[in-house]
């Protein structure tokens, strides 16, 4: 299920969003060499984060001579990715569903925003597994996030999906509660399958963890005068705020 | 006209009002006669009329200061007058023009604006906006206007994009000519960080309360109508509609007025 764009109207230009894309795919040309090269599992090693070595429990972690970056690459791990695709899929998350939710808020709060649920991403993950020795790298669990914070200000919002069935992709038009649900749903299940394993793999406990967090923090960063400019925000139809002096009891007498 | 026509004008006002003679005098010396016109009869000044253009607005002007000395009333010299200074309005391009009338009684139950009103209403002037108790308990304002340049048929009503600026109140005022009525003062400011652009319904209190310290009895506001996020708080302090003055600002672009009374009528 490939989400390809949704009816959601961008009112603002999302500098935050595009800045966000930029410095991802910055630190995966250049720091990461695009995947290729001796520098690509280093830069993992790195920049990555590493649940062990936060915790205090690990000297090492499992990249031979590299000690990371501590308590920062909670930050930095956020613009590392393990992989083409990896970072295609989450830059693609992030263009559909980030303009509209830094729409909602204006581009510093959004920045904040998106730091915070990346954070909250790392405390899931190391609090899922605090001994794990491999690196978490990935800007997922900052755009579970934002995920989370779209599911609640904009349910009603249909996003056109691409499911492959058999061999042909097939499009669809669904409410963003319906995919962003059955979304958080999986990485649920997933991680709950996942726990006290020992191998990588995707970090869903970090998804979630993001996902929550989004979905709250919302609330707090949100600029409801700025979702007046969006039609479908909310789960019911919105009315003009002007309505009010229809009742007669608000008309002078 | 010159400033040395400002007592001659002055005189004629003050054959029926003293205060909106005083009014008129500062108006003249601060801001010049502009687009008013008088009317002359063997040199002796015997009426005056005009209007003045709002500037933020795109063609909207409101009659003021029209008066005929008292011992020539009845003569036809207002209606010629003001017959004038609709057609230099016309020609001047203003679009839409609002007269301010006040129902005033007199002791013997005579609406002493009746004449007035029913020049206005011979023009073509309707009756937008009935502002209950805004000069004094039982006076009311009622607003005239009178398009200039008729609709285009089939126009259509186009959206206007809805703005949202911060607002904040500045102070409150007690409006001119009125006996108790209060206004606030309001500025557009920068937003910062966390900021709400709109005010709140605890700003609105806080005027309120202003007024009410200073013995007012009643809040007036207008408002732009792209501006929703005024609603709420506005009907959450208790403010009722009073009405609009239709493309007041520009075409789709209202002029909103509110009203609050504090002696809980």
């Amino acid at each position: 299920m490939i989400p390809i764009r949704d009816d959601n109207p961008q009112v603002s230009v999302p500098w935050t969003t595009y800045g966000l894309i930029g410095c991802n795919a910055f630190a995966w040309m250049v720091l990461q060499s695009g995947g290729f090269g001796e520098s690509f599992e280093p830069s993992i090693c790195k920049f990555g984060l590493v649940p062990a070595q936060i915790m205090g429990n690990a000297a090492e972690t499992t990249c031979d001579g590299f000690t990371g970056f501590g308590l920062l690459s909670v930050l930095s791990s956020m613009f590392m990715h393990g992989g083409w695709m990896h970072i295609l899929g989450n830059m693609l998350f992030l263009w559909i569903f980030g303009g509209n939710v830094e729409d909602a808020m204006g581009p510093l709060r959004f920045l904040v925003f998106y730091i915070v649920c990346g954070t909250g991403a790392a405390v899931a993950q190391i609090w899922s597994d605090p001994n794990s020795l491999i690196p978490m790298v990935g800007a997922s669990g900052a755009i579970g996030g934002v995920m989370g914070g779209y599911l609640m200000i904009y349910p009603r919002v249909k996003v056109h999906i691409l499911v492959p069935i058999f061999i042909i992709f097939w499009t669809f038009r669904v409410p963003a509660w319906a995919m962003l649900g059955y979304w958080i749903a999986l990485q649920v299940i997933e991680g709950v399958v996942s726990l006290g394993s020992t191998g990588g793999g995707v970090a869903f406990w970090a998804h979630v963890g993001g996902f929550l967090v989004g979905a709250t923090l919302i609330f707090v960063l949100k600029d409801d005068e700025l979702l007046f400019d969006h039609p479908f925000h909310g789960w019911s139809d919105n009315v003009d705020p002007a309505s009010v002096w229809e009742d007669p009891n608000n008309r002078q007498k | 006209m010159s400033k040395s026509d400002v007592e001659d004008v002055v005189d004629v006002i003050e054959s029926h009002d003293e205060d909106d003679a005083d009014d008129a005098r500062n108006d003249f010396l601060n801001n010049g006669f502009g687009t008013h016109w008088v009317a002359e009869i063997e040199g002796e000044i015997t009426a005056i009329s005009g209007y003045r253009q709002v500037p933020e607005t795109y063609g909207s002007g409101w009659v003021s200061w029209t008066y005929v000395l008292e011992n020539h009333c009845g003569k036809g010299i207002g209606k010629r007058l003001f017959k004038f200074v609709l057609e230099e309005a016309i020609e001047a391009g203003a679009q839409k023009l609002f007269i301010k009338v006040s129902n005033y009684t007199d002791e013997f139950g005579n609406n002493i604006y009746q004449t007035a009103t029913s020049m206005y209403e011979s023009f073509g002037f309707e009756c937008e906006i009935v502002s209950k108790d805004f000069y004094d308990v039982g006076e009311d304002q009622l607003i005239y206007s009178k398009n200039l340049l008729p609709k285009l048929d089939g126009e259509i009503e186009v959206e206007k994009e809805k703005e949202k600026p911060a607002i904040r109140f500045a102070d409150v005022y007690e409006i001119a000519e009125t006996d108790g009525a209060y206004s606030f003062s309001w500025e557009v400011i920068d937003k910062s960080f966390f900021q709400k652009r709109s005010f709140s319904v605890d700003d609105l209190y806080v005027g309120l309360q202003a007024v009410k310290e200073r013995g007012g009895r009643i809040v007036f506001l207008t408002f732009l109508s792209n501006l929703p996020l005024i609603h709420s708080p506005l009907a959450s302090a208790g403010f009722k509609f009073v009405g609009q003055l239709e493309d007041y600002y520009e075409p789709g672009v209202h002029e909103l007025h509110f009203v609050h009374r504090l002696d809980g009528k």
